[in-house]
């Protein structure tokens, strides 16, 4: 090769060289360019340059590091890296909401987050160090964070008692319960289901129509503009009966075959023909039974709908079924025949046994039938006439095919074991795992259930499941509940963090058995966290009234407060069923260290009393909850009479901390001396109305109709 | 030959873009945390059932603690139909109150919560409560209060930093 020619070809040499270089360097740049440019080095960088922008910088920089942070707790298998860009987590000074995330501070919560990790609660992916990785469901990650307003539902997972901190999720557990989810689908940790009607005996109760009318519309009963219905909306119940997507054939034969059910006569029960003739001749039979019926306190625990002033809405209360049109329901001589033995006919029924007189049983069957009506309730419902043997058959396979054996008993008939899919480890399920269909609706788990709850036939065409009619807050409610249904931990690490739920159970014994019993104490009355809660707990009731008071109240019952309209129904109960309940409540439901016994009432002085009422009415003046004669608050129980209700020993231990006798009374713990203590006891216990409590009787009676709910 | 190495520096150049290009072109996410994951809970406004406000953590527990212990005098209607209030002189500030309980410090709140009226030279009719709700739930529901005040609340002192994460 020529001289001049190495010299040109070492110049392209040179060349290609020189640029290969620049090249390679560029090429060999690539990576730490790229790891510099990394998603999780711009947050830290960015959380210098924010620190610096604030007074506390030194501090918010103190435990600055600029490589990835992460909580490692290989006891619980958490690894997260949130931390990493989520760097103000623990910076009081971050709190506020001006702050900008990923660097707000974590809200103060009873889990420290060093201690338990971030993906417990949020879900999501905690190695993840990009963003889209650890919060959204992309393809190799199947586990998004879960929305805030479903977080409650981590609590649950662990948690299987309930907390005062997740009312959410309480409520969706209650709602499980209480439309009996687990009929169909396995649940855990969810309470005991309350069953519908068991069905054996309907054809004594209702018409072959008023069933179709049902099973067409159960939650338009009511009114056909959807105004006040028994879905709950208004009245912020669901209706436990959902819509079952039944073709109009089907309705016909369910209600052939339903109402031939007649396995056990009703016990029929004749009013005493005098009292009959004597009443059905009043001119003004109905107004007085409609007294009678207020006073009998039925709404106590059934809602009803009123009308006032043009507006119509429920009133009552939501342990029972719903009343406002139950005339043109059932008929007269079942209705008379329930009321007089509830348990007859429905041997599960919570409806207490009432001691009805004649006259009492006259009126208010007549007000039902003749006033709690709607006339044209059956309007559009076809006359049906007897069933034909090819509906009764078609209605007996459909009432096993379609879950309703799942809630309604029926003689004969035996429920479908696991009619619907278990549920107990739906929570914890990949979006991969569920079937979406045609939805259009994202794909993540939440949005699921969501989707299937409002719609079940949405998701799955062929879906069985009924449809129910939530509303917003009760849709989410039931979602995060079965967002916490997370199944059984995957390690015994896990296992250990469980909370087991408080399986409550009051067990009356001797006679008191059968006066509990008969009325149903437990469908309202809670005892040792085992009960209904529409009215007071009595667990500690013997610590807390006095027995001639309790007697004397059984026979008589009186709210005690004021805003109350609704109260225990009068039972009519004999003295000594009275008695009886009221020598068990005051000797066998005690708080052991409240002993009515150990304060002896004849140490208060005049001097004492005097002072007692000083401190209530200008030191801690006490009228602003309390009402004493005719003046004073709302909020509180009324203490006219608080010398014959409660004991000494009760107002001293309640006056010493009424959250130890009452753990969810809103009155507050107060500073009150030992001396306070004792003159405000003497003071209360000179409150006394009258000896008799009928004198009370009239005024209760001049408000007779339930304005509110409330409890 | 000319041609050739521009073709080879052309190849390298394209090589350097689709290896590093997405490192570097990948864009900054746009998550907008409060509105892509939601808030914990709501209030609807008092005067509007139409609007209503998102709730924190915090706020959502002081939202619970209120509509347990002060709904009854600091509210038009209580759990049991009617309002304490109209039993009480003075009458005591709805909680939405901005006009009244803005100008308040949360140190203010925070005292007249815990100790009452009384041992502020307000009225005693306001018990207090510093012996039956911790600290941190008497800090929820002064969040809370903040929270749903009409006219909105604005915290005092140095408006909080504009800088922006992006």
């Amino acid at each position: 090769m020529p001289a001049e020619d190495m010299g040109k070809l070492s110049y392209r040499m040179r060349l290609t060289f020189a640029l290969a270089t620049v090249l390679c360097v560029l090429v060999l740049a690539i990576s730490p360019v790229k790891d510099f440019r990394a998603e999780w080095k711009h947050y830290k960088r960015s959380f210098v340059k924010f620190a610096q922008g604030r007074p506390d910088t030194k501090k918010l920089l103190a435990d600055y590091n600029p490589k990835i942070d992460q909580i490692w707790l290989p006891g619980i298998n958490v690894v997260d890296r949130c931390t990493t860009c989520h760097q103000g987590m623990t910076q009081a000074s971050l709190a506020d909401r001006s702050v900008p995330q990923p660097f707000r501070a974590h809200p103060s919560i009873p889990h420290n987050a060093r201690d338990w990790g971030c993906t417990m609660c949020h879900r999501g992916q905690g190695p993840a160090t990009e963003v889209a990785e650890a919060h959204e469901t992309t393809l190799a990650w199947e586990q998004p964070i879960l929305p805030a307003h479903y977080l409650q539902a981590s609590c649950g997972s662990c948690h299987h008692q309930d907390l005062k901190e997740t009312p959410q999720l309480a409520r969706g557990r209650e709602l499980l319960s209480r439309l009996n989810c687990q009929g169909c689908h396995k649940l855990s940790h969810i309470d005991q289901p309350s069953l519908g009607p068991d069905l054996s005996s309907v054809g004594y109760k209702v018409s072959r129509e008023w069933i179709y009318k049902w099973l067409k519309e159960p939650r338009n009963v009511l009114d056909k503009d959807g105004n006040v219905t028994v879905t709950g909306y208004e009245s912020g119940d669901e209706s436990r009966m959902p819509q079952f997507r039944l073709k109009d054939e089907e309705i016909k034969a369910l209600s052939g075959f339903l109402s031939g059910q007649k396995a056990k006569p009703i016990e029929a029960y004749k009013i005493n023909p005098a009292v009959v003739a004597a009443w059905s001749k009043k001119p003004d039979l109905l107004p007085q039974a409609e007294v009678r019926f207020r006073q009998m306190m039925c709404t106590t625990c059934h809602p009803l709908a009123v009308t006032r002033a043009g507006e119509t809405k429920l009133i009552g209360g939501n342990i029972a079924p719903e009343l406002t049109k139950v005339g043109s329901k059932v008929n007269t001589e079942w209705l008379v025949a329930w009321l007089k033995n509830p348990q007859g006919y429905l041997a599960h029924t919570n409806m207490p046994k009432y001691g009805w007189s004649d006259e009492d049983l006259y009126q208010v069957s007549q007000y039902v039938m003749n006033k709690l009506t709607d006339p044209e309730l059956l309007t559009g419902v076809p006359q049906l006439g007897a069933p034909t043997e090819d509906e009764i058959k078609l209605g007996k396979r459909l009432f096993t095919e379609k879950g309703c054996a799942s809630c309604h008993g029926l003689q004969g008939i035996s429920p479908q074991k696991e009619f619907g899919p278990d549920l107990t480890a739906l929570g914890a399920k990949n979006a991969s795992e569920l079937e979406f269909g045609k939805a259009k609706i994202p794909h993540n788990l939440p949005a699921y259930i969501q989707a299937k709850l409002q719609d079940p036939v949405a998701v799955n065409p062929a879906a069985r499941m009924p449809q129910y009619a939530w509303n917003a807050a009760d849709l989410e409610a039931v979602t995060t509940a079965l967002l916490s249904e997370t199944g059984p931990k995957a390690s015994s690490a896990l296992q250990h963090l469980v909370i087991p739920k408080n399986e409550a159970s009051f067990q009356a014994v001797g006679d008191f058995a059968e006066v509990y019993e008969r009325y149903k104490c437990d469908a309202c009355h809670r005892f040792n966290g085992y009960g209904g809660t529409l009215a007071p707990d009595l667990s500690y009731e013997g610590s807390r009234a006095q027995k001639k008071w309790i007697a004397d109240f059984l026979k008589n019952p009186q709210t005690i407060r004021p805003t109350l309209i609704l109260r225990m129904p009068q039972f009519n109960m004999t003295d000594r069923e009275a008695a009886i309940a009221a020598e068990y409540l005051s000797m066998a439901v005690q708080k052991p260290d409240v002993n009515p016994e150990n304060v002896n009432a004849t140490q208060f002085t005049p001097a004492m009393v005097t002072m007692g009422k000083q401190l209530y009415e200008v030191k801690y003046q006490c009228q602003s909850c309390h009402t004493i004669g005719g003046s004073g608050g709302y909020v509180g129980p009324n203490l006219n009479n608080a010398g014959n209700w409660l004991t000494s020993a009760w107002i001293e231990a309640w006056l010493r901390s009424p959250q130890a006798l009452q753990p969810d009374t809103i009155e507050p713990k107060r500073n009150f001396t030992d001396d306070e203590i004792r003159a405000l006891t003497a003071y209360l216990m000179t409150l006394r109305a009258g000896g008799n409590p009928q004198a009370g009787k009239s005024a209760a009676n001049a408000h007779p109709v339930a304005q509110g709910a409330g409890r | 030959m000319k041609s050739k190495s521009l073709l080879a520096a052309m190849l390298l150049a394209g090589m350097i873009c689709a290896v590093g290009l997405p490192g570097c072109k990948k864009s900054r996410p746009a998550v907008k945390p409060d509105e892509a994951f939601g808030a914990y809970d709501s209030e609807a406004d008092w005067n509007d059932s139409t609007k209503s406000t998102n709730l924190g953590y915090q706020e959502s527990q002081g939202k619970r603690i209120f509509y347990q212990y002060c709904v009854w005098c600091h509210a038009d209607a209580s759990p049991a139909g009617p309002s304490n209030r109209s039993n009480l002189t003075p009458v005591p500030p709805l909680l939405n109150d901005g006009e009244k309980l803005n100008g308040e410090s949360d140190e203010f709140m925070q005292n007249i919560i815990t100790l009452g009226g009384s041992a502020l030279g307000k009225s005693a009719m306001m018990p207090p409560y510093g012996k039956t709700l911790t600290a941190t739930e008497i800090k929820e529901v002064i969040a809370f209060t903040r929270a749903i005040a009409q006219p909105p609340y604005q915290k005092p002192g140095r408006p909080g930093s504009q800088y922006n994460a992006k």
